[in-house]
């Protein structure tokens, strides 16, 4: 099927600040005393996940994705683009995804120009995908949050007309206002890289992304509800004029490789977790700042009771709502071909480095995945094929 | 168009449209117009305010984003409140000797709308009033303050609040809560105040009382000097055992309010 001839495998790195403070359940978000940062480990952690991003750009993954969390230990890259920069001096020949910066946060003429300079500095590599930005980052950057749905969808009008038309132009809107709109450099792809919505399942984000063309990707939304938008989005696409591929949806996984499934549980599975428990947990408080959230889903979100934010999280429901997989290489395949069939997608993000993996987990598990695992997926393997079906 | 229905507590109902948005208010009694402006939740009623309509006509509206007013995306400031309210006046044949009486946010928009329309003004009472920044005193910024964390910093006894929402925190309230704090984040995310209204307060001339909790730690009742010397005909009244939500803790309060209006 031609679907699985053409996957593309996109290595993601959280970059998370691994050294916790002891003692501390609510979180590493917004309020986490930054008296807690060691710039000794801090360059060290630096050094280590720029040699996992090379040796995936070195090993044939597709993408390198980076994004860009504030004020918290989830993640050392409060700057996607400053990472997004190292990427394309040391690296030769992957996408770099930045996906990426909260546009709504920053200007959005700031974006145009740094990923330009990306694309251009890496002979156009850069990928784009624009989340809205967590609810804690409205909590650290002097950015409104009930504004936030309005400024992101300006913002992102405005890097499109940086990116389409020539400059100089004119922008007036409500947050922005540019007299000359005139970014430079320009990117290096024509008319500008490809651009995907990050959202959290959202109507209107869908309903965006679908008049604007853009593509369309989630992150940690269950399952069943997040195909349940992919198809709404496809749906939305045509409606406006957009057709959609395979490359219109990215989805994304959480996968360790090892010689066996015991091995792959063994190694793999207390860092998943630490990353469900430590660094992706927040309060209700500062995930759902006023009007980041729209009614319809605080709603839903206080009807279900459960959030993989606030909730105690077990390793079984992680196995139920997320697309989780540790095992051989076989078993990985499998997965990946049969997620890709379902969401109809041809994209993959990977989380081959996660929450505290020590580094030669890491090399482990990108090697693995990339000699056993790939190959399978880039001659089409026929076995693979019936798997899916 | 207006539609009114009397409700249980004597208040009647009233809707009608203003700029397209449909408004809610609460009217009671027979008399010359207060219009009380009410803070940034209204979820626990308004019977305290029942006493003001034994000699005037008590106006409540639910500003548009509040209680059962709609939202309207176009307000994003206390100027648009204030011009809304010049509309609602209007409507309501309110050109001049209004008692206007503001609380908290209400406060905020009250002391504007003194500021800018203060000619229909009679009286105003600025009750533990937000806008005004006083950098010793500084208001409490309620969007650092995680909802369950809230009750003490707005009542003195916490078992006030059990009594203005009897049936706890639904879901129900959760939501309305969050809409309530979305309309105030749309005004008020950066600061509670307008580092330039003091500069503007001495437009106000009419005679203007403070009210004020002295266990407010919402707004602390020391604010009250600052309104008070900004003010030509300002007079200050603070209550003990009470907190930002005054009128619920304090029944005296009311009466002093009443006082002031005769």
């Amino acid at each position: 099927m031609a679907l699985l001839d053409s996957l593309q495998f996109y290595f993601m790195h959280f970059m998370p600040y691994t050294k916790l403070p002891p003692g501390r359940t609510q979180g590493q978000w917004v309020d986490i005393p930054n008296a807690h940062f060691d710039p000794v480990e801090g360059n060290r952690l630096y050094k280590q996940y720029l040699d996992e991003l090379v040796l995936g750009d070195q090993l044939g993954y597709d993408g390198l994705v980076v994004n860009e969390h504030h004020s918290t230990f989830y993640s050392l890259m409060p700057s996607c683009s400053v990472i997004g920069g190292a990427l394309a001096a040391l690296t030769k020949r992957a996408k770099i995804c930045m996906f990426g910066t909260p546009i709504a946060l920053t200007q959005p003429h700031r974006v145009a120009e740094e990923y330009a300079m990306i694309d251009v500095m890496s002979g156009g590599r850069v990928e784009v995908a624009v989340p809205l930005g967590t609810g804690m980052e409205y909590f650290v950057n002097p950015v409104n949050p009930s504004f936030a749905r309005e400024r992101f969808r300006e913002a992102m009008d405005i890097l499109v007309q940086a990116w389409t038309q020539p400059g100089p132009t004119r922008y007036d809107g409500k947050f922005f206002q540019y007299k000359y709109l005139n970014p430079f450099p320009t990117p290096y792809q024509k008319p500008h890289p490809k651009i995907y919505i990050v959202g959290s399942g959202s109507e209107e984000t869908i309903a965006f992304a679908a008049e604007k063309g853009f593509g369309y990707s989630q992150v940690f939304v269950p399952l069943a509800p997040q195909l349940k938008s992919f198809q709404h989005f496809r749906e939305e696409s045509a409606r406006h004029g957009h057709k959609t591929d395979s490359e219109s949806i990215i989805i994304s996984a959480m996968v360790y490789v090892a010689e066996t499934e015991q091995k792959a549980m063994e190694e793999g599975r207390e860092h998943m977790m630490f990353y469900f428990k430590h660094l992706l947990k927040t309060s209700q408080h500062f995930y759902a700042p006023p009007g980041h959230l729209p009614i319809e889903r605080l709603k839903k979100r206080l009807e279900s009771g459960t959030t993989i934010q606030d909730t105690e999280v077990t390793w079984e429901l992680l196995n139920t709502l997320y697309r989780t997989v540790l095992g051989t290489p076989e078993q990985v395949a499998e997965k990946i071909a049969m997620w890709c069939e379902q969401a109809q997608s041809s994209k993959i993000i990977l989380h081959m480095h996660v929450g505290d993996m020590p580094h030669w987990k890491a090399v482990k598990n990108l090697t693995l995945f990339a000699e056993e695992v790939m190959p399978r997926f880039r001659r089409s393997a026929p076995g693979l094929r019936q798997a899916a079906e | 168009m207006m539609a009114s229905v009397i409700d249980k507590t004597g208040f009647t109902s009233e809707e009608m449209v203003i700029r397209g948005v449909r408004v809610h208010m609460l009217t009671a009694g027979r008399g010359s117009p207060v219009v009380y402006f009410h803070g940034a939740g209204s979820i626990g009623g308004f019977d305290h305010l029942l006493p003001l309509a034994e000699r005037h006509t008590l106006y409540v509206p639910a500003h548009p984003g509040f209680g059962a007013s709609d939202d309207d995306r176009h307000i994003d400031s206390i100027l648009d409140y204030v011009v809304h309210y010049a509309d609602l006046f209007d409507r309501l044949g309110l050109n001049e000797k209004v008692d206007l009486v503001g609380h908290s946010l209400g406060g905020w928009m009250a002391a504007m709308f003194a500021v800018l329309q203060g000619h229909r003004l009679r009286k105003l009472a600025l009750v533990s009033p937000a806008g005004l920044r006083v950098p010793e005193h500084p208001t409490l910024d309620l969007f650092t303050i995680p909802a369950d964390q809230l009750p003490p910093y707005l009542v003195a006894d916490v078992k006030t609040l059990g009594r203005l929402l009897p049936g706890g925190m639904t879901n129900e309230i959760k939501l309305a809560r969050y809409r309530e704090t979305t309309s105030l984040a749309r005004v008020a995310w950066d600061r509670l105040y307008d580092p330039k209204l003091e500069r503007w307060l001495d437009r106000v001339t009419v005679p203007t009382l403070l009210l004020w909790g002295e266990q407010d730690r919402c707004i602390p009742a020391q604010q009250a000097h600052s309104w008070a010397k900004r003010i030509a005909k300002a007079e200050v009244a603070t209550f003990p055992n009470a907190g930002h939500l005054l009128f619920a803790e304090s029944a005296d309060a009311v009466q002093r309010l009443n006082a002031f209006l005769s």
